[in-house]
């Protein structure tokens, strides 16, 4: 039988959008949001982002000072060409080495945020 | 059903729900392809509940920290809301990162489609840049030098950085100028790029149809 998006895919999307909600309502009230302190503009204070961020915390320590924009900037900017030339880059070199390269990528970014979520 | 019929009849809409609800599904398509559908509701969870906290929250330097005390302790619902908006946050970032790994590894990004994941590409970073501006609105001690981490890396661009350190900061310094501009970043710029990048995203795949799996 052919599936049509109305109603048998809508159905499903739909399900998973209530379970996406619950998900979010279960976390908020497992982890409610919290309040920092009051800003104090006197004393420098090391911040840490948010998880999604970890890998480029990680990358920016690697330079200082003047050079902060090569893993602040430049690695990131190379990382999102790549993801979106992967159309053409495939074409070019082909489905295995793209995979090679996008799991390279992928693990630099999935390491880098494990080691910093780690090390609290 | 005749009011319905009406106002579709009145935008000229009357076949364009067919467009959406009649399209063929491909057969055999796992529940992985749920998870773009995933990722939008998790970003209309995060719009609504931004919506209800813009009631209530202040941009200014001297309000915004206590407007978030508000929330918190005085408008009903308040906390669940600023719940709601951090984790369908969350959500929303994981489900992308997810979404687009099943694309890759189903290999639905190749021609026709390979603008689409282009645009998808587009909406990531503008959700990571929806984070990042998201952010320092609390205006706690945390939020001011994450921020001031932050753009420091863009100030540190060779020859346009100060130009656009001073865009995104309003000045030398991150003051309450940042913050209003980072307010309107999160609430204006970035949700109305990315509502317009969602429709171009949603209109291919209305027009090319959800790719074939292998």
């Amino acid at each position: 039988m052919k599936k049509k998006f109305y109603p048998d895919y809508l159905i499903e999307v739909l399900f998973f959008t209530v379970l996406t909600f619950e998900l979010i309502i279960i976390l908020t009230f497992l982890f409610p949001p919290l309040i920092g302190r009051e800003i104090d503009f006197t004393a420098s204070y090391q911040p840490r982002p948010e998880w999604y961020f970890l890998w480029l915390f990680w990358l920016v320590r690697f330079f200082s000072g003047d050079m902060m924009f090569i893993g602040g900037v430049l690695i990131p900017t190379i990382f999102i060409a790549f993801f979106m030339m992967i159309p053409w880059i495939e074409k070019k070199l082909g489905r295995k080495i793209t995979i090679i390269l996008a799991a390279v990528i992928f693990i630099i970014l999935a390491y880098s945020t494990l080691i910093e979520l780690l090390d609290k | 059903m005749k009011i319905i019929d009406w106002f579709l009849d009145r935008f000229r809409l009357k076949n364009f729900h067919r467009g959406i609800f009649e399209r063929d599904i491909p057969e055999g398509i796992s529940y992985f392809y749920c998870l773009g559908g995933i990722a939008f509701s998790a970003f209309l969870f995060c719009f609504i509940s931004g919506l209800f906290l813009s009631f209530h929250y202040i941009p200014s330097e001297s309000e915004a920290y206590r407007s978030i005390l508000r929330i918190h302790e005085e408008v009903s619902l308040g906390k669940v809301m600023r719940g709601i908006h951090k984790w369908s946050a969350n959500v929303l970032i994981i489900s992308i990162v997810l979404h687009s790994i099943r694309v890759f590894v189903t290999k639905s990004y190749r021609p026709p489609r390979e603008l689409n994941w282009i645009v998808g590409v587009m909406i990531f970073i503008l959700v990571m840049f929806e984070g990042f501006t998201g952010y320092l609105l609390p205006w706690d001690q945390k939020a001011y030098w994450a921020t001031v981490v932050g753009t420091n890396i863009a100030g540190s661009i060779p020859v346009i950085g100060e130009a656009i350190l001073l865009i995104i900061r309003g000045g030398y310094d991150v003051t309450g100028i940042t913050l209003m501009r980072f307010y309107s970043f999160h609430v204006i710029w970035f949700p109305l790029l990315i509502i317009i990048l969602l429709w171009a995203h949603f209109h291919i795949i209305k027009k090319l149809g959800i790719s074939k799996p292998l």
